[in-house]
């Protein structure tokens, strides 16, 4: 069962600030979730690993150097920037 | 009552890779801010981490370094934390099946540390605290890690100075990181605690960070047992919590309230697959390992004869080692060869650094020469530190400075004229002597010395001379 105190404590770990008044409609819409995950999880699989469902192993890069982007363009999504950084505000 | 210290260290290690974990970036220390940065190392939606196969290689010779089992199957997990040094708001790492499984460090009174294990993962970009707002460069974001996880079994401050050390010594050996303490390439946390002497319950462990130094650890870990102790001796207890050491004020100070716990919510990654490490990977790379330090120090030991404390100077940098063995090559006593390694070669590589690089202008080969003619018995002891001092101001090898002349014994008849010489030449001396001045007699076996370019034997030379005198 989700509770009001995980919603509460997954905005915190999240820090996102959730109005009381969200708290009851957030709760049921996350356990909706959680069912349908459920859902999938009570599918018999024969104990079978689905971890790779592909079978894939071994991806691997060469450690071989590829030029990065430009500084400009890293920061171009940047809320706000200041001396080439990405510049976080204190909110607090 | 007293009390024991118990601590558990995790050792994070930057590997040096030339590119970062998940992308083809560089992994270069230093650079412009944001400039060895793209969309996957900056954390964008939609991009995909592809594994560094030289990382995954990296982490498996530390494994075989503190003898660990390299697993056959290893997965990656996500850590979920918020926070601005990780713009994907996780961070690659693996905690339900890691890389490498237990090991050991062991200590020089005997003891193993045993490890947990060492998991390989992603770095987070560097943060600049400025007038209450935060500037963030993520060049460092995705340069590969390993995290080395020991189980608590260090006991004192000593034992965990020298844990350290064997880790960064062995970690160089086999070129997997420079591990730099100063630059962040090698970074420890210590996690502590206390309990009364004989007891074997673990007590309430706090965690420390941000120690920049072997001897910042020791300090650390000191004022923290202090700091415990005080605190359950006035009737209190320690509070689990994460503390942050500042070595201004030499104290540790709470960082994390326990109300932020974390919780990592650990997941598989999807975007990564397995990695499947073979045997024949495993076999393959432990052929290209070198002697390990502490395998080294022992074969000198055993094999060479060097005295210990020598034989750990001679295996503190392995650099200084290789250019033993190679000098070592042939020769008749490799306790010649570290003397002069450890005396004259080292006087002229004064710092630890020096000593790490450890260029020097005489070549292992020349050293070698010139030990071999020592060996033989073509030149003496004396000419031979006076020549590799020659060696070492220019570079060039020992037949440079020694003649032929100034090889092979000295005839009888020529030692017999160098003692007449000294003995009609020094008068003052010879007079000192026999008024009973027994000092005397060195200023002429000197004289004798000098004028055969020390190839005479001093001894030979001083009775010759005691009978010339009578």
């Amino acid at each position: 069962m989700v509770t009001r105190e995980d919603v509460e404590n997954i905005a915190l770990l999240s820090k996102l600030f959730v109005p009381e008044e969200e708290l009851d409609g957030l709760t049921k819409s996350m356990q909706e979730i959680i069912d349908f995950a459920d859902t999938i999880n009570n599918a018999p699989t024969d104990g079978e690993d689905f971890d790779d469902i592909n079978n894939l192993s071994n991806v691997f890069r060469e450690d071989v150097v590829v030029e990065s982007y430009d500084t400009k363009e890293i920061l171009s999504n940047a809320p706000e920037q200041a001396e080439d950084h990405f510049l976080v505000r204190n909110r607090e | 009552m007293s009390y024991e210290l118990v601590a558990g260290f995790e050792t994070h290690i930057e590997l040096a890779t030339k590119t970062k974990i998940f992308c083809g970036c560089t992994t270069k220390f230093g650079g412009a801010p944001n400039s060895h940065c793209c969309p996957v190392c900056i954390g964008l939606p939609g991009t995909l981490p592809k594994l560094n196969r030289e990382v995954v290689r990296y982490a498996i010779r530390a494994g075989l370094a503190v003898h660990g089992e390299i697993a056959e199957i290893s997965k990656m997990d996500r850590k979920n934390y918020c926070y601005p040094d990780l713009s994907k708001a996780y961070q690659i790492s693996q905690l339900y099946a890691p890389l490498i499984i237990g090991g050991y460090v062991e200590l020089s009174n005997g003891r193993k540390i045993r490890l947990h294990h060492i998991h390989i993962e992603e770095d987070a970009g560097k943060l600049i605290h400025q007038h209450g707002d935060t500037y963030v460069d993520y060049n460092r974001g995705g340069v590969p890690l390993i995290e080395i996880v020991s189980e608590p079994d260090i006991r004192s401050i000593d034992e965990a100075r020298e844990y350290v050390e064997k880790l960064q010594q062995v970690m160089r050996y086999i070129g997997i990181s420079d591990c730099k303490m100063q630059e962040g390439s090698m970074r420890c946390d210590v996690n502590i605690s206390v309990r009364p002497k004989g007891s074997e319950k673990l007590g309430t462990r706090t965690e420390i960070k941000n120690m920049n130094s072997i001897n910042n650890i020791a300090k650390a870990m000191e004022y923290e047992f202090e700091r415990q102790v005080d605190l359950i001796e006035n009737g209190g207890s320690v509070v689990q919590e994460t503390l942050r050491y500042d070595d201004a004020t030499n104290t540790t100070s709470s960082m994390r309230s326990k109300e932020d716990a974390h919780d990592y919510r650990y997941f598989r990654d999807p975007d990564l697959v397995t990695i499947h490490v073979t045997k024949d990977v495993v076999e393959e790379i432990k052929s290209t390992m070198p002697e390990l330090p502490a395998d080294k120090c022992r074969r000198y030991i055993d094999e060479l004869a060097i005295p210990e404390k020598d034989a750990q100077l001679l295996t503190k940098y392995r650099r200084i080692s290789e250019y033993f063995d190679k000098a070592c090559e042939g020769v008749k006593s490799p306790k010649t060869v570290s003397n002069f390694i450890i005396g004259q070669i080292f006087r002229r590589t004064e710092t630890e650094a020096d000593k790490e690089i450890f260029d020097v202008a005489v070549t292992p080969e020349q050293l070698n020469e010139l030990v071999k003619l020592l060996d033989s018995g073509k030149i003496r002891n004396n000419l031979a530190k006076s020549t590799l001092e020659k060696m070492l101001d220019s570079g060039k090898g020992a037949l440079e400075f020694i003649s032929e002349s100034d090889m092979g014994g000295l005839d009888e008849n020529a030692l017999n004229d160098l003692c007449k010489q000294a003995v009609e030449g020094n008068p003052k001396a010879v007079e000192d002597y026999k008024n009973g001045k027994e000092k005397a007699i060195k200023s002429l076996v000197g004289n004798v010395m000098k004028n055969s370019r020390g190839k005479a034997d001093p001894a030979l030379a001083e009775s010759k001379i005691k009978k010339l005198i009578g």
